[in-house]
């Protein structure tokens, strides 16, 4: 596969959240402001990135069967240190309080395990890196799309600021799991528009 | 080499596993400081919110040094007390000592059992008194500080923080200025039962005011943490009965002269 392909197929031909369907329990939990989603999509990116690289050099010398046990633990150190250095910053420390126990399930996230299982533990450490990096892009995509619209209609705030007029009743729907759910479909149904192929006959 | 041998597998397992928790412990340790200055601001700067020093969003934005710096400028005096309201030990000023929601949690035992504890009590120079609640919410703890006027039964503030309650509904204890809002003036009713209360379907009001000094409307689809948070209160303002004086019995009419009975 080319390189422009891994890393321009993961944001939209086969998007990990509406193509694949991965990922969904924590794109219903953090997407209700955009500052919580953007820092979880980050912190994706960057454990699924950085743990794909590592397996990738290790990938010749992990044994066959216990090979699932080694990514985890190496996925899970991944999370502990971002779940670390965003505790230990000032500016991160009050979204890291109120993402909570969603940065630690990073580790459960399908989308991470699932592309070193599938792409990792058979290419080299640079494209298995940007594979990871763009997986982790085209969910952080999603994330922000959903928590455009939740953060907007639900708080009428974006990134913390005011926009909706101060007569704005917030509704309170959009800012529950459900909602997020209904907006999910909603962008899997537009994609599913525009890209034929995905379209079962 | 043949990585599928068992004396391969076991040996790779361990070296992994060692690396790994190697380079955690040594993460952990060499960011513990930070972490646990961070903790210390957010703590401090809720105790000051519920002061009304400032809003959160406020010393959010000063950065911790400031809030740190403006703790120690409106400090007074800092201890803990047992149940009959003894002082048992002072905390560190210089070190602008606190109680993170560890300690509360391993107090929150204590008061539960109803004995044995040591719950602090912060005074500010302008003669608020701030003392911690704990409790649990629906998911997850709640735990809070509520800021009494000089007289020890008015509440002057209230701050609330949770570790998972539902956003936008539980949430609001932490999130909505307006239900914190409503415990200002309102009165504690120290070693009464309840000593307050959060009343599911309203506290009832005369003139936008409750009628009952001690009693707040709980939040609109979130009955169970404002239970909790309810019972976190009445376990630990009682757990404090002892420090506030527990024979002051309110009196809804006179309030310039009320009756204080002796024990």
């Amino acid at each position: 596969m080319k390189l422009k392909e891994t890393i321009l197929d993961p944001i939209f031909k086969s998007n990990p959240i509406t193509v694949l369907v991965l990922g969904i329990c924590s794109s219903l939990a953090v997407t209700v402001t955009l500052k919580g989603a953007l820092v979880m999509a980050l912190s994706v990116m960057i454990v699924c990135g950085i743990s794909s690289l590592i397996l990738s050099i290790m990938r010749n010398t992990i044994p066959g069967r216990v090979r699932i046990i080694v990514q985890l633990v190496v996925v899970a150190m991944m999370v502990i240190l971002v779940d670390q250095i965003l505790k230990s910053f000032e500016a991160t420390y009050p979204i890291d309080k109120q993402l909570s126990v969603y940065i630690s399930l990073i580790i459960t996230n399908c989308i991470v395990m699932g592309r070193i299982e599938a792409f990792a533990l058979g290419n080299k450490p640079i494209p298995s890196m940007l594979d990871g990096l763009a997986n982790g892009a085209g969910y952080g995509m999603i994330l922000l799309i959903v928590a455009f619209f939740r953060e907007l209609l639900g708080s009428g705030t974006l990134f913390g600021l005011q926009v909706m007029p101060a007569g704005y009743v917030t509704n309170n729907l959009v800012i529950l799991p459900p909602f997020a759910l209904i907006l999910l479909g909603c962008i899997v149904w537009v994609q599913r528009s525009i890209q034929k192929d995905l379209q079962e006959k | 080499m043949n990585t599928n041998s068992n004396l391969y597998t076991v040996i790779y397992t361990t070296v992994i596993v060692v690396v790994v928790a190697a380079v955690l412990a040594f993460v952990s340790q060499s960011l513990k400081s930070k972490q646990d200055a961070n903790e210390k601001a957010e703590t401090i700067s809720q105790m000051l919110t519920a002061g009304g020093f400032g809003t959160k969003a406020e010393f959010q934005a000063m950065g911790n040094a400031k809030v740190l710096e403006t703790y120690g400028n409106e400090i007074e005096s800092a201890f803990t007390v047992d149940a009959k309201g003894a002082k048992v030990a002072d905390l560190d000023l210089a070190a602008k000592e606190v109680f993170s929601p560890k300690q509360l949690k391993a107090q929150n035992y204590k008061v539960k059992a109803g004995e044995g504890y040591a719950l602090p009590v912060f005074i500010f120079k302008n003669g608020i008194t701030v003392v911690p609640v704990y409790g649990a919410g629906l998911w997850g703890p709640v735990w809070g500080y509520i800021a009494f006027e000089a007289d020890g039964k008015t509440i002057h503030g209230a701050y609330f923080d949770h570790e998972s309650e539902t956003a936008g509904l539980g949430a609001k204890i932490k999130d909505d200025p307006a239900f914190q809002a409503e415990f200002v003036g309102e009165k504690a009713f120290f070693g009464q039962s309840p000593v307050f209360s959060i009343v599911k379907g309203g506290a009832p009001k005369e003139d936008g005011k409750s009628v009952v000094d001690n009693q707040i409307d709980a939040i609109t689809g979130a009955t169970m943490t404002s239970n909790g948070l309810d019972a976190a209160i009445n376990a630990w303002l009682g757990a404090y009965a002892g420090y506030f004086g527990t024979a002051t019995v309110p009196c809804t009419e006179c309030s310039d002269n009320e009756k204080t009975v002796e024990e």
